[in-house]
C-alpha cells in the first residue's frame, strides 16, 4: 500500500524496537526494490533511497543528505558566531551584561515563527528553494555585523540571523523526499545531530579567524567584524551549491511538486486542536524545552564563562565551549538508542524512564558546573551535562510518535517551537540579569532543568501505563486501537478516516515491552526532528 | 545507585578545596605617589591621545621601605561606574582574580623619583571610565606597594575614553556588495530555473 499522505518524512524508524535499531538499509521483502532505476542505491517505488550510505556523494539521494545538513550546520554556526567573540564585542560595543543576555534570547526567539511559516512554504514552493531562498536571504543578515555600533544593533542584527535555523524544517522535509519511510528515522536524526554540532564548531572556528585576522594587522574591534564575513560567505556558497547541484525529486527537478492523490486528508484544524487538547503534548513541550533550550542557551554563554570565569584566551574557551556542541555527533544518536533499547524491555516505561534518567543527569551536572571552582572538574562535569541533554532530546523524539498518530506533524512542531521558547526563557532568567553571576545562573538552570523534568512522571497511556502505574484494567480502553482512533469522531471513523491509526496502533503494541509476543513491522508516521 | 551518588559528593567536595595562594589588594599599603596629565572628566580618544604619567616615591615615609622594590606596573583601571552590570570588570582584593586593571600601560624598573612615562591610548580600549594605578612588585613579581591617581573611593580625578568604533567605509561596502551579491545571485537562478523549465515544458 501506497503510504502517500502528504506528510513528508514518513517514519517510525526503531520504534518497534524489532527492527534492528540501527538499520542503515531495508531490506527487499521490506519494501521492494525498482530495479529498472539506475541510481546508486537502491530505491523503492518512488525512487527513494532505501539504503543509508553516508560518505557517498552520490547524486540524488546521498548528495541531498549532504547539501542538507551541511546547509544547517552552516545556519547554526552564523546564529551561534557571536557567543565566543563576545569578550571583544562587549568591549567594543560597551555592553551590560543585560545587552549581552537579551541578544541572546533575541537569536533563539525568531526561530520559533521561522520554523512555522518554512513549514508552509515547502508545502508550497518545496523544500529545496526554501533552503535556498532562506539562507540566501539571511546571508545580508550575517554581512550586517559589520555595521552594528551599539547594543540595540547588536541585538536586531542576532534577532535576524537566528531566522535562518528555519532551514532545519527545510532540510528534513526535503530528505523525506529522498528517503524511504523505513530509514528516514535514522537519516533526519543524524541530520539533525551533526546540523546542531554547528553550534559548537563555531566556538572553534570564530575565535580562530579572530586570531588569524589580528595578526594580519587588524585592531581588535575591527578582527571581529572581518571574522564574520566568513559565515556569511559559508550561507552564499551553500545557497549556490544547494540551487545548482540539489534537486527536489529523485527524478530531476519540477518548477512545482506534483502533489499525488489527495494531500490534505484531514482539517488542519482538527488536528491541531487533536494536539492541544492531549496534555502529554504540552509536559514534551517543557521537556524539551529542558533539554534542546538549554542546550541552545548553553552555546551562548559558555565559551563566555570559561574565559572570564577561569582567566583563558579566547582561543582556548572556544576549545572547550566547542566540545559542548561537538558532543551531538554521538550523543543525540545515543539518546533515541538508549530510548529504542530500553523499550525492547520495558516498552513504554523503559522510553519514559529513559528520559527522565538522561534529562536529570544533565540538570544534575549542570549545577554542578556552575559550582565548580577548578578548570578540570568544570569541563567533565560540562561534558557528562552535554551528553545527558543532547541525548534527552534524542530520547524525547523516541517517544513524540506516540503521543498521537493524527497530529505528529504539529506535535512535532510545538515540540521544537518548545526547544526555542525555554532557551529564551532560560537565557531570560539566568543570564541576562546582573543580580548574580553566570556560574550561579548556572547552578539554578541545573536545579530548573530536574524540577522541570519530574512532569515526565505524569505521562500516563492507558495501554501501557507510566513510570510507576501500570496500563489500565479496562480491556476496552487498554489497547492501542482505542488510544489511537478516540482522537476522530464517530463521523470521522465512519468516513474510514482513522484506518491508518489502526495500522499503526497494532504495531504500536510492541510498547507493551517483552511481554508482547510478536509486532508486525511498522508502517509510517513521522516525527519531524525539530 | 548509591555509588554514583558518593562519587558526585567526593567530587564536589573536591572542587571546592581549589584555592590559590594571593595578595590582597587591602593588604598593599598606598606608598606611591601617581599622577597623570589627564584632568577629571577629560575624553580622550584612542588611538590618537596621549597620557603622560609620572610616579615616584611618598618622601614621608621611613628609610628603607622600599629595599624589596623591584619593578613597577602602571596599568588603566576602570572606575566603579564603569563596572556596574559587567561582572567581567569587577573588584576582587584578591589580586589574582581582581579584574580592575586589564589594561597594561608600561613596566619598569623601581627607582624612587623622576619616573615618567608618555602613552599613546591603545586601539582596543573600550569606551568607559578610567583611572590609573601602578603596582610596585618585588623581585618575586609579587605585589607589594601601589599609587594610583584617585582616591580611596575611586571617585575623584576621573577620566573617561573614547574608543574606536572598529567599523570601516571599506568593511561596510563589503558588506553592501556580498549582501547584494547574494540577493541577485539568488534571483538570478531561481529565474534561470523558471525559464529552464518552461523551456522544457514547452519542448
Amino acid at each position: 500500500m501506497a503510504d502517500i499522505e502528504g506528510y513528508p518524512g514518513s517514519s517510525m524508524h526503531g520504534v518497534t524496537g524489532r527492527e534492528p535499531v540501527l538499520a542503515f538499509s531495508v531490506a527487499s521483502p521490506m519494501v521492494p526494490t525498482d530495479t529498472t532505476a539506475k541510481f546508486d542505491l537502491p530505491v523503492d517505488s518512488e525512487h527513494k533511497a532505501k539504503k543509508f550510505k553516508i560518505f557517498s556523494f552520490a547524486n540524488p539521494h546521498m548528495r541531498t543528505f549532504h547539501l542538507s545538513w551541511i546547509s544547517f550546520f552552516t545556519c547554526f554556526v552564523s546564529t551561534f558566531a557571536a557567543a565566543p567573540l563576545v569578550p571583544i564585542i562587549r568591549d567594543n560595543l560597551n555592553l551590560t551584561k543585560s545587552d549581552i543576555g537579551n541578544a541572546g534570547v533575541a537569536s533563539v526567539s525568531g526561530s520559533i515563527f521561522s520554523r512555522l511559516v518554512m513549514g508552509a512554504v515547502c508545502d508550497l514552493v518545496g523544500p529545496r528553494y526554501g533552503c535556498v531562498f532562506l539562507i540566501m536571504l539571511s546571508a545580508p543578515t550575517v554581512f550586517c555585523m559589520s555595521f552594528v555600533s551599539s547594543a540595540g544593533g547588536y541585538l536586531a542584527v542576532r534577532f535576524m540571523i537566528g531566522f535562518s535555523l528555519a532551514t532545519f524544517v527545510s532540510c528534513q522535509f526535503w530528505m523525506s523526499t529522498m528517503f524511504n519511510s523505513k530509514i528516514i528515522g535514522l537519516v533526519n536524526g543524524t541530520a539533525a545531530g551533526w546540523g546542531n554540532m554547528g553550534g559548537g564548531a563555531t566556538q572553534l572556528i570564530m575565535p580562530f579567524l579572530y586570531d588569524i585576522i589580528k595578526r594580519t594587522g587588524a585592531t581588535p574591534f575591527t578582527a571581529w567584524r572581518i571574522a564574520f564575513f566568513i559565515p556569511g560567505w559559508l550561507h552564499v556558497i551553500m545557497g549556490i551549491l544547494v540551487i545548482t547541484l540539489g534537486q527536489d525529486l529523485p527524478d530531476g527537478n519540477l518548477s512545482t511538486l506534483q502533489k499525488k492523490g489527495d494531500v490534505a486528508k484531514d482539517q488542519f484544524g482538527k488536528v491541531f486542536w487533536n494536539a492541544v487538547t492531549n496534555y502529554r503534548t504540552w509536559i514534551f513541550v517543557l521537556l524539551y524545552g529542558y533539554s534542546m533550550g538549554v542546550e541552545l542557551s548553553t552555546d551562548n554563554v559558555i565559551a563566555e564563562y570559561f574565559y572570564d570565569r577561569f582567566d583563558l584566551n579566547l582561543h582556548t574557551a572556544g576549545i572547550i565551549a566547542a566540545t559542548f556542541g561537538m558532543a551531538n555527533l554521538v550523543a543525540r544518536p545515543f539518546g533515541g538508542f538508549a530510548s529504542d533499547y530500553t523499550a525492547k524491555r520495558f516498552g513504554m516505561r523503559g522510553r519514559l524512564w529513559t528520559v527522565w534518567i538522561l534529562q536529570t543527569l544533565g540538570g544534575a551536572f549542570c549545577l554542578l558546573l556552575g559550582r565548580s571552582n577548578s578548570l578540570p572538574l568544570a569541563v567533565t562535569f560540562m561534558i557528562i551535562f552535554s551528553i545527558g541533554a543532547q541525548a534527552a532530546c534524542g530520547a524525547t523524539f523516541g517517544i513524540i510518535p506516540f503521543i498521537s498518530r493524527r497530529s505528529l506533524g504539529v506535535i512535532s512542531g510545538m515540540t521544537g517551537a518548545g526547544g526555542n521558547f525555554g532557551s529564551g526563557l532560560t537565557q531570560l532568567l539566568f543570564f541576562t540579569s546582573s543580580k548574580y553571576s553566570t556560574a550561579t545562573g548556572l547552578t539554578y538552570m541545573g536545579i530548573m532543568i530536574m524540577a522541570c523534568t519530574l512532569p515526565v512522571t505524569l505521562v500516563h497511556f492507558p495501554q501501557w501505563g507510566s513510570m510507576f502505574l501500570p496500563p489500565t484494567k479496562d480491556t476496552v480502553k487498554g489497547t492501542e486501537e482505542h488510544y489511537y482512533s478516540s482522537e476522530y469522531t464517530e463521523e470521522e471513523k465512519a468516513k474510514g478516516m482513522h484506518q491508518n491509526s489502526l495500522k499503526f496502533a497494532e504495531n504500536s503494541r510492541s510498547e507493551r515491552g517483552n511481554r508482547v509476543a510478536s509486532a508486525p513491522t511498522p508502517p509510517s508516521s513521522t516525527p519531524n526532528h525539530v | 545507585m548509591a555509588a554514583p551518588g558518593f562519587i558526585i559528593a567526593a567530587l564536589v567536595f573536591s572542587c571546592l578545596a581549589a584555592n590559590s595562594c594571593a595578595v590582597t589588594f587591602s593588604s598593599l599599603p598606598n606608598n606611591l605617589i601617581v599622577s597623570a596629565s589627564t584632568k577629571q572628566g577629560q575624553v580622550l580618544k584612542a588611538g590618537e591621545d596621549k597620557i603622560t604619567i609620572t610616579w615616584s616615591l611618598n618622601t614621608s615615609l621611613p628609610a628603607g621601605t622600599d629595599s624589596s622594590y623591584h619593578m613597577v606596573e602602571v596599568k588603566l583601571c576602570y572606575a566603579p561606574i564603569s563596572q556596574q552590570d559587567r561582572a567581567w570588570r569587577r573588584t576582587e582584593d584578591d589580586l589574582t582574580r581582581d579584574k580592575t586593571c586589564q589594561h597594561k600601560i608600561v613596566t619598569r624598573p623601581y627607582s624612587r623619583s623622576n619616573n615618567t612615562f608618555t602613552w599613546t591610548v591603545q586601539k582596543d580600549v573600550p569606551t568607559a571610565t578610567y583611572f590609573i594605578r601602578a603596582y610596585v612588585q618585588n623581585s618575586h613579581d609579587e605585589e607589594c606597594a601601589y599609587g594610583q591617581t584617585t582616591d580611596s573611593h575611586k571617585a575623584t580625578n576621573l577620566f573617561d575614553v573614547q574608543a574606536i568604533s572598529g567599523r570601516h567605509a571599506s568593511l561596510d561596502i563589503a558588506s553592501v556588495c556580498f549582501s547584494a551579491f547574494s540577493i541577485v545571485s539568488l534571483f538570478g537562478f531561481f529565474f534561470m530555473e523558471k525559464r529552464k523549465a518552461k523551456s522544457s515544458q514547452q519542448k
